[in-house]
């Protein structure tokens, strides 16, 4: 077990550039996206950074607005959401028997698609800002409950032991220890999840909002006002990046030393016969699945909401088992699921490679971070709901545009992940290769690559959900096919048993493909990087 | 509940005390005396719906014992659901998502039709026009998948093979077409012309209701439940709605003020938001409208939207309008 | 709950019939066999013996972070754990396991908190300097040498007073130079007041110059293989290391490992 606060900190930090060139390198890119919008000119595509300071200084007012309405609702739902996930991983620590169960439900919640949620939220709490702080805190309460799972344990024994040797228990472990040694964790969870919580504000005020970023985004875009449009798009990014600055300056002001990206999945079971290590998976599959069905009911009915939209679990059953017209249904939405599938996939996995290959890129040509990475950190905060129409109009409305769309969510983590997997490198690892004047590829191959796949996998997993995101997000504003359509369509066909039949469909694929990717990690951690399973 | 309490309370206490409940009974009291419904509207706050706007602003709700929240729509937000579940008294729909969401078992009566004729228009730029069905052939029309039963009902009205017209889905936004991506694009009259002619461009648009294809628009349901038990509020609320659209069809552009005064914060602007306002009039009044008054539909126009419903995939009888709201309005 | 009485005298520590077994009966592991063994109260005990012989068991079984097998521990007549809950006793770990969110004397006042004593910052900065770390109470673990580690780690042993030490290879992590100040250093302060001193280690050296006694422990399963007296004068120092009768006592305790270990490669 490594401890993120013992580790010695590196003598030899890894060739810096000069000073300056990352301003310089910032500087490039702003004009060369001056250039760019000044090239495209007249198609109604992008802006260039004048036009939208123009905008903004313009419009000040109204955007202040705006962006304080909007932000308050992320705030809220932040901070819901990161109580409901220390909550979460509290019960998981204190009742380990639980934790399957617990973490199982995280996930299947986790995987509701956003088109799908808004609208029954909005039927939930009526006018308000219920649904944008709802979407906010259900964007971030996952990913912020794996880090908290990961830092609670994230000590080595000896604290625990030191704990004891004066006859103090699992409460003290907890306010002495638990609770300082996962801050590192928390906070980097916290940077994760301010940029999602603004985004999911954002399209919470989709569902029927009276003022705040998205309400001013869907007007600029219907209105050809390509300055607003960025505008927008540019305050949301700040908005994040500040988020995530400041988050991290936090952490440093506290000392913590940021951890490894890594979010293994604790082990199912240690030293059970192979029977008992299938079958328990199994069962909790299924408690789980019992559990989501009688809160799914029970909330429903305890609410007393109407069975026009608020379908039960039976409801959906009979749309797609047993009504006359089953077959139909079923035949819809698996043709549309799979149109949604075969784009989401090769996105995916476009995404991936490209993110782990320009991490590659970089460690063997240095010079490339200096105008990669800030390009990826902005981008990962650009919402996809501005971007998603700028690529489809880039690339067409084919595959390549929903492709190309699920790639870019995808890319971006995994590029950060990556290079922070290989800039752990063991330093002494890298000598060996040094002492027989080992070539750069040799090196990466040899020696960093394997050091980097936990983080490759660890990002893989969490890009499941994200992928399901970016492809339904896709269809559903720009190309408008598969299922993402088919949800966003209910608006107009009141379908209702569709869509709840396609949220389904959609949260049981994300949540077992998410599971299989943590198998797959598992397998690999255990022989690239056992120290790093969490025990 | 408190308000109740309060005019025994000052009649109790004297002096100071009896003042001090009056200044805060008194707006309780007024409030005491509104009843609180709410009117579901189908999109983002904008002229669209200027005319309720001008009831609430100008008290006429007020003065009919109502006060009217206005929930704005979106383009993930629910509009049926908010009224079967009774949270909305009435909402503004369109004849074809009230005649789905019967389909599913919602009890909804149209009870006006704001929208005379349909906003849907197919969109061109002069160089390249559409202006008339026969034009689509050999076309690419931008337009999102969920809509091609309305552009099948189209080509069947007139005797276009719908197989000659390329589809390709877009998301609502008039880039495509100014990007040269598609021929003609699948929109509304109101809004994405607009956009683009505020942004100096000049658009060809052919209105589908002028060629047959007659489905009600932005029209008021209401359940059958609420029509038996709350018709007075239904009533009160559509009279206010009347007057405002009145107000509305004399004056666009004071309309047009009163929207951006009441949402400071929709980043309206005020040249699309007038245009808007101009060219929602044809839509809305007719000689109909102008005989029988805002909202007024016919066993006639009833019969046409049921063929072009049937087109559509939906089957509905003339009992799914109910005139006896507007008839009340109107009469009374 | 009360503080240790810190005129309280060192306890002595019996184990009777301890054994250690990890797993099931499909994949045992024997730790420690059977031990039967008396720790006198005040004096120094030095475990060796190979890895995996059990001297680290035995000690976690001392302080009751393991329950035995079988047989049972006696602090002074009381259970390790109502030793624990009064602070009765102190354990040192390879690592300094230094928290590393707390500077030196947050780390050294950790002890009192956990020993539900009064905070005396007197105490523990008197402390911080005994063991040599002047200047560096606001320093935190990162800042500090291994040997610095170490030295805080025992500082926030003895700042409870504990009557018993449990020292489980707490200077196998320095350099051997390192360890030899420290061995000359650190005991001092604990033999002043004759706390009764377990003391797990590799290093031979070591244990015969801390030491009144060394134990060797043979391989897995471990078990006492020598008892070998250490009849050296005290207090010691870098001079002990050239007594005549030093290395005799080490090369008896090399030969007694030796011993064990042919004793286990002939099984």
């Amino acid at each position: 077990m490594t401890s993120p606060g013992l580790a010695v900190p590196r003598a030899a930090a890894p060739t810096r550039w000069p000073d300056f060139s990352r301003p310089l390198a910032i500087i490039g890119m702003v004009i060369g996206w001056e250039l760019l919008a000044r090239l495209l000119a007249g198609s109604y595509i992008l802006s260039g950074p004048i036009d939208i300071l123009a905008y903004l200084l313009g419009n000040a007012g109204l955007m202040t607005r705006a962006l304080l309405v909007t932000l308050e609702a992320a705030a809220w739902g932040f901070l819901w959401g990161n109580l409901a996930a220390c909550g979460l991983a509290l019960v998981a620590l204190l009742l380990p028997r639980l934790q399957p169960l617990i973490s199982g439900l995280a996930l299947i919640f986790f995987c509701l698609p956003l088109v799908a949620t808004g609208p029954i939220l909005r039927v939930l709490y009526g006018t308000g800002t219920g649904p944008q702080v709802t979407l906010a805190a259900l964007a971030v309460y996952y990913t912020t409950y794996l880090c908290l799972l990961v830092g609670l344990r994230a000590a080595p024994a000896s604290w625990f032991d030191l704990v004891r040797t004066y006859g103090r228990g699992r409460m003290t472990e907890l306010l002495r220890i638990r609770i300082f040694a996962t801050l590192p964790y928390f906070l980097a969870g916290l940077q994760i999840a301010a940029p999602a919580a603004f985004l999911g504000a954002m399209v919470g005020e989709f569902t029927g909002a009276e003022r705040g970023m998205g309400v001013l985004a869907i007007r600029a875009m219907r209105g050809l006002d390509v300055d607003a449009t960025w505008a927008l798009a540019s305050v949301a990014a700040a908005v994040s990046m500040l988020a995530y600055g400041a988050l991290g300056w936090i952490g440093r002001r506290l000392g913590s030393v940021p951890p490894a990206l890594l979010m293994a999945p604790p082990p199912a079971s240690g030293r059970s016969p192979l029977g008992l290590r299938l079958a328990l998976p199994l069962a909790m599959g299924l408690l789980t699945l019992g559990v989501v069905v009688l809160l799914w009911q029970g909330s429903m009915d305890g609410l007393g909401l109407n069975r026009f939209f608020a379908k039960r679990p039976g409801d959906v059953f009979a749309f797609l088992f047993t009504d006359a017209q089953a077959a139909a249904n079923r035949a819809t939405l698996l043709s549309a699921f799979g149109a949604t599938i075969s784009l989401a996939l090769p996105g995916y996995l476009l995404g991936l490679m490209l993110g782990a290959a320009m991490a590659c890129a970089i460690v063997i040509a240095p010079a490339l971070s200096t105008t990669m990475l800030p390009i990826a950190i902005a981008l990962r905060s650009v919402p996809i709901i501005t971007t998603a129409p700028l690529i489809t109009l880039a690339l067409g409305r084919g595959a390549a545009g929903t492709i190309t769309i699920v790639a870019v969510m995808i890319f971006f983590p995994t590029l950060v992940a990556c290079l922070e997997g290989l800039r752990r490198t063991p330093g002494q690892v890298i000598d060996v290769f040094e002492s027989y004047a080992a070539s750069p590829l040799r090196r990466l191959t040899g020696a960093q690559i394997p050091a980097m796949l936990p983080a490759f996998f660890a990002s893989a997993r969490m890009a499941i959900p994200a992928a399901f995101l970016a492809a339904t997000t896709a269809e559903w504003l720009a190309t408008g096919g598969g299922i993402g359509s088919l949800m966003a369509m209910t608006a107009s066909t009141s379908a209702y048993g569709m869509l709840w039949s396609a949220i389904v469909l959609l949260a049981l694929t994300a949540s077992l493909l998410y599971l299989l990717a943590g198998q797959l990690e598992h397998l690999v951690l255990s022989r690239f990087a056992s120290e790093q399973l969490v025990k | 509940m408190t308000s109740l309490l309060l005019p025994r309370r000052t009649f109790l206490s004297g002096g100071l005390g009896a003042l001090g409940v009056m200044a805060l009974g008194l707006p309780a009291l007024r409030a005491q005396t509104l009843t609180p419904v709410a009117l579901q509207l189908s999109w983002l706050h904008s002229v669209q719906f200027a005319g309720s706007y001008i009831a609430r602003e100008k008290g006429y709700w007020r003065d009919l014992g109502l006060e009217v929240a206005l929930n704005p729509g979106g383009p993930n937000a629910p509009v049926e659901p908010p009224v079967v579940s009774g949270q909305a008294l009435v909402g503004i729909s369109a004849a074809d998502y009230t005649a789905a969401a019967v389909e599913q078992g919602a009890p909804f009566k149209i009870i006006a039709v704001a929208m005379q004729k349909n906003p849907f228009v197919i969109a061109s730029l002069p160089a390249n026009p559409v202006n008339t069905p026969a034009d689509l052939v050999g076309k690419r029309i931008g337009m999102a998948l969920a809509n091609t039963p309305v552009l099948q009902a189209l080509c069947t009205i007139n005797g276009v093979d719908i197989n000659a017209i390329e589809i390709v889905p877009t998301q609502y936004d008039a880039a495509p077409l100014l990007a040269n991506q598609v021929d003609c694009l699948l929109c509304w009259e109101t809004d994405l012309p607009v956009a683009m002619a505020i942004q100096g461009v000049e658009s060809v648009t052919m209105l589908m209701a002028d060629h047959g294809y007659a489905v009600h628009s932005q029209t008021y349901i209401a359940t059958d439940d609420s029509l038996a038990n709350r018709r007075d509020q239904i009533v009160a609320l559509m009279k206010g709605e009347v007057m405002g659209w009145n107000d509305y069809k004399a004056d666009t552009a004071a309309a047009t003020d009163l929207t951006l005064a009441a949402f400071p914060d929709q980043g309206l602007d005020r040249a699309t938001q007038l245009m808007q306002a101009e060219r929602q009039v044809p839509l809305m009044f007719s000689d109909l409208t102008d005989a029988n008054g805002f909202g007024w539909f016919t066993e006639e126009t009833v019969a046409q939207n049921i063929e072009t419903l049937a087109l559509l995939g939906r089957t509905v009888t003339p009992e799914l309008w109910d005139r006896s709201i507007l008839e009340a309005v109107h009469g009374g | 709950m009360a503080a240790e009485p810190r005129d309280r005298p060192p306890p002595e520590v019996r184990c009777q019939g301890l054994a250690k077994t990890y797993g099931d009966a499909g994949g045992a592991l024997m730790a420690l066999s059977t031990t039967d063994l008396v720790f006198e109260a005040g004096r120094t005990t030095a475990l060796v013996g190979p890895s995996g012989c059990g001297k680290s068991t035995l000690l976690r079984l001392i302080a009751g972070l393991e329950s035995p097998t079988t047989g049972s521990v006696e602090i002074g007549g009381e259970s390790p754990l109502a030793v624990r809950k009064r602070a009765g006793l102190a354990m040192a770990f390879q690592d300094a396991s230094l928290l590393p969110w707390r500077t030196v004397r947050g780390n050294v006042a950790l002890a009192l908190q956990l020993g539900r004593m009064p905070s005396d910052g007197e105490a523990v900065d008197r402390l911080i300097s005994l063991v040599g770390l002047d200047g560096f109470e606001d320093s935190r673990p990162s800042q500090l040498s291994g040997g610095m580690r170490q030295r805080a780690a025992i500082a926030r042993c003895l700042v409870t007073e504990p009557g018993l030490l449990l020292l489980d290879e707490p200077f196998g992590a320095v350099d051997e130079l390192t360890r030899l100040r420290l061995n000359q250093d650190l005991p001092r302060l604990w033999e002043k007041r004759g706390t009764t001193t377990i003391l797990v280690t590799h290093s031979i050296t070591e244990a015969v110059l801390l030491s009144d006694r060394v134990l060797v422990f043979s391989a897995r399963p471990g078990r006492v293989v020598a008892d070998i007296p250490v009849a050296l004068p005290r207090p010691r120092s870098r001079d002990s290391l050239e007594h005549p009768r030093f290395r005799m006592i080490t090369d008896q305790v090399s030969a007694a490992l030796m011993e064990g270990w042919q004793a286990d490669a002939a099984q």
